[in-house]
């Protein structure tokens, strides 16, 4: 969490590999020295060589699955004026749901992270009500929290206004809100167990050079805490990007519910037509999780500390 | 001038009653060791003392301030005693320099420049030069024991507390520990030493407390506790160790 900019302040440290020992062949890192090359050492650090090379090895595949796709299609094993027709449909809903995720992950990290932190905090109040969150809404399917929180946003809004056009939009909303707060249950649970993992003797030495509880969780357990969570996270946050294709059913217009509106039409060119339709779905979500995860992967490299770690990945 | 007094102390774990009355007095620049049977009550005694744990009754002065009172901020206090665990206990996610900068920037609101001048500086004093910049999962005990102990320097205590430092060291890195406390103790901090090292606790220690039972039984110079223990118990245990 802090280690990023932290070291960023300090020109005198030496950047740290985040490829380590086991790294790119085994290259130290070239040393910065110029302020100005600041960028390069964070851009260094974010995308190590072997990084660099994953991200290349993976364009050149795209590229590759584009060209045999484009090459099928010419040759007529597929229609693909339709393809291309859906495309639009599908890309403004995969901004959709670029919408709802840049919702629902922040606000789900957000009430998680409080949640989890509650339920590891000394006041009964704070862990009986965490408590109480995670077990209400770890027990309800999303679609039916969905469901009822777009009918409360509905029946809220029609006392509030008679534009009917706002209280379906605030309905739509409410839903994802309550997708949010439904992978934040999930969230918090893997947030406490990040903190609990933490052993006793951080707290003990933060507490004998005098820092407060604050302090102590601030700079020495959360960071900590999170380095360990981040892999349940990834995980948690690539499995809620699927969860989103259920606010099509309350009328969401992202990937999932723009090619639904596209199945009759697709018809017309047999049954090739939703099958073209569900693979380019499928594709749609693939590059929306691999973004996501990537992400966090760079996190985790970021968070790495040398020697600490047994196996490199 | 006493630096630490500790008066009446007492300490129960549930039915428990660990520590009986412990008294205990540090003048300015001794160095006191503290022996005594696994169980006999030496942790939470050096705990209590540095209110990790909150006493149940007696008294801890600091400089002649009470220090075990609702009115004083714990923080304060542990500030100013250094503690330096069997464990370590370094933050494993920051470098060694940045172990012992952490309290110097976020409770003594230093400038992180001048907080590494002198991080650099404490673990100069005792041989870390070169390991700035490694974490402490690349160090080997011994090494991070003495980055444990430039940290807890680093604060300025008024006393260091040390519960069995060399204990969970390969006998390799025991000196190397030893050294930079007994360079430490002859440049006259006071300091309180849990250990069983003879060697140690015969040229640095200027006094020995027996513990057992969690009550001080006997104390004295070196020579009174391991050549002459008034005690049958000291007696007993003192042969145990020397053997
Ligand atoms: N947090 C605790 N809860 C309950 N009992 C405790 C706790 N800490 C210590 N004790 C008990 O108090 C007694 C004294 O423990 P302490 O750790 O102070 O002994 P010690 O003299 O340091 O022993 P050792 O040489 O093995 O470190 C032991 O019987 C121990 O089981
Ligand atoms: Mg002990």
């Amino acid at each position: 969490m802090s280690r990023a900019a932290d070291s960023g302040g300090t020109p005198l440290t030496a950047p740290v590999s985040s490829a380590g020992p086991g790294g790119p062949g085994g290259l130290p890192p070239p040393r910065w020295r110029s302020t100005g090359a600041a960028l390069g050492r964070t851009l260094y650090r974010w995308f190590p060589p072997a990084r660099l090379a994953r991200i290349c090895v993976a364009l050149a595949g795209i590229d590759a699955a584009a060209a045999v796709a484009l090459w099928l299609g010419e040759r007529g094993f597929y229609s693909l004026p339709f393809a291309a027709t859906i495309l639009p449909q599908l890309f403004s809903g995969f901004e959709v749901s670029a919408e709802a995720i840049a919702l629902v992950i922040p606000l789900g990290f957000g009430v998680g992270f409080l949640i989890g932190w509650g339920r590891t905090s000394r006041s009964v109040l704070l862990r009986g009500f965490g408590a109480m969150y995670v077990d209400f809404f770890r027990s309800m399917p999303p679609i039916v929290l969905i469901f009822f929180a777009s009918l409360i946003g509905l029946l809220g809004l029609n006392y509030l206004t008679s534009d009917p056009y706002l209280a379906h939009t605030v309905g739509l909303w409410f839903g994802a809100v309550a997708l949010g707060l439904h992978t934040a249950a999930y969230q918090a649970e893997i947030v406490r167990a990040g903190i609990l993992s933490v052993p006793a003797g951080q707290t003990e030495a933060t507490d004998s050079i005098g820092l407060s509880r604050t302090q102590s969780m601030f700079l020495v357990v959360l960071p900590q805490a999170f380095r360990v969570s981040l892999p349940a996270l990834g995980n948690e946050f690539s499995s809620v990007i699927k969860d989103t294709s259920l606010l099509s059913l309350i009328g969401w217009l992202e990937i999932t519910g723009s090619g639904y509106n596209e199945l009759f039409p697709s018809l017309h060119y047999g049954l090739q037509g939703p099958l073209i339709l569900w693979i380019e779905v499928a594709i749609f979500y693939f590059i929306l999780t691999f973004l996501l995860t990537s992400a966090v992967r760079s996190l985790e490299n970021v968070s790495r500390v040398p020697g600490l770690e047994a196996a490199q990945s | 001038m006493t630096v630490l007094r500790v008066r009446a102390l007492n300490k129960s774990f549930g039915d428990l009653h660990v520590l009986h009355d412990v008294d205990l007095d540090v003048e300015k620049g001794e160095v006191l060791c503290i022996i005594g049977p696994s169980g006999s009550g030496k942790s939470t005694l050096l705990r209590c003392t540095n209110l990790l744990i909150p006493p149940d009754s007696g008294e801890v002065f600091l400089d002649g301030v009470r220090v075990n009172d609702p009115a004083v901020r714990p923080e304060w206090v542990r500030q100013q005693i250094g503690t330096v665990f069997q464990s370590f206990n370094l933050f494993t996610h920051l470098t060694a320099v940045r172990n012992v900068m952490l309290g110097l920037v976020h409770v003594k609101k230093m400038d992180r420049k001048s907080a590494r001048v002198k991080a650099v500086l404490e673990l100069e004093r005792v041989g870390l030069k070169d390991k700035l910049d490694a974490y402490p999962a690349q160090l080997s005990g011994g090494q991070q024991q003495r980055v444990a102990i430039a940290r807890a320097l680093a604060m300025d205590p008024k006393v260091m507390l040390f519960d069995e430092p060399t204990s969970a060291l390969d006998p390799e890195f025991i000196h190397e520990v030893l050294d930079a406390m007994g360079q430490l103790a002859r440049d006259g901090m006071t300091m309180v030493v849990v250990s069983h090292e003879m060697g140690f606790a015969r040229e640095a220690a200027h006094a020995i407390a027996f513990m057992d039972h969690g009550r001080i039984l006997e104390q004295g110079t070196p020579e009174e506790i391991f050549d002459r223990p008034g005690h049958e118990r000291t007696k007993a245990f003192v042969g145990k160790i020397l053997r």
